[in-house]
């Protein structure tokens, strides 16, 4: 029986790039990704130390053909570990890599795939956020205690998640943008 | 040719471009990755996101289609919109290309 480790780690829908990083420290301190579940719940297998890229990509046309999907990557020589919340996991032995090699080549495809995610992931967040949240803060503001009170103090962090995940998202796609 | 596909395609990426031309012939994506790195000599190695994502979207607007599967792969045929695309922008590089040389003498 293989050694197990779970660890929960959450990292928010633009935190992508600090995720790859993890499992890639991870891989290198000899524990490979086995999967990821619900609310960032992430299995991993006692393996070889090993310097591995783990890499991301989002796109819902996969859905149309996994198989293939698949197939794409690992003739590039990448391994599909698994999907989570309309990601999929890649990873690849920096050993056989010619350089520093990712599943993007060019910077309009992973522009694409950000395009992609933002539709995919954060339009339903600002959905909720300004039909959900915003008014049910303003409608819980008048109470000074109680049950109304509670609520009022949920919607606030609640706000304050959101802004947060809404303020990383514009410094990720500020940062890709400008990219040098 | 709308002006959609005109706005997104012309000028194209140089992904696109490899894209367009290898797919004259029936071919499947990783087909392609391996014509384009035998033709630049190992320079342009294409990624499976950017192959995957581009033919997704050249085959959803009428540039590509679809032909058939072999082992889960694939394999695709250029259209005539695609071929009119792929008109223009060879136009345009070789273009490019003349006004360089002139430049150049």
């Amino acid at each position: 029986m293989k050694e197990i480790k779970k660890t929960f780690k959450w990292f928010t829908v633009a935190k992508y790039e600090e995720e790859q990083e993890y499992l890639r420290q991870e891989h290198q301190a000899g524990w490979k990704l086995v999967k990821v579940s619900l609310l960032g719940i992430y299995t991993f297998e006692k393996c070889e130390p090993e310097d591995v890229i783990y890499q991301l990509d989002y796109n819902q046309e996969r859905e149309k053909g996994m198989a293939e999907y698949i197939q794409m990557f690992r003739d590039c020589g990448w391994e599909y570990i698994c999907d989570f919340v309309g990601y999929s996991y890649f990873r690849k032995a920096a050993s056989k890599m010619k350089e520093d090699e990712t599943i993007f080549s060019d910077d309009s495809s992973r522009l694409e795939m950000i395009g992609r995610v933002f539709k995919g992931r954060m339009v339903p967040l600002l959905i909720i956020f300004a039909a959900i949240i915003c008014p049910q803060l303003i409608a819980n503001s008048m109470h000074s205690s109680g049950v109304g009170r509670g609520l009022f103090i949920a919607y606030c962090c609640l706000f304050f998640l959101y802004v947060l995940i809404f303020i990383q998202w514009a410094v990720m796609y500020w940062k890709l943008k400008n990219k040098k | 040719m709308d002006a959609h596909i005109k706005k997104v395609y012309v000028p194209m990426t140089e992904t696109g471009f490899y894209i367009l031309l290898c797919l004259q012939k029936e071919m499947h994506g990783y087909g392609i990755v391996q014509k384009v790195s035998e033709m630049t000599n190992g320079e342009i190695l294409l990624s499976p996101g950017t192959m995957y994502g581009s033919l997704s979207k050249m085959e959803k607007d009428g540039l590509i289609r679809f032909v058939a599967e072999e082992e889960k792969r694939k394999i695709y045929h250029i259209t005539d919109l695609g071929r009119e695309v792929l008109q223009l922008e060879m136009k345009r590089i070789e273009r490019l290309y003349r006004n360089m040389r002139e430049e150049l003498q």
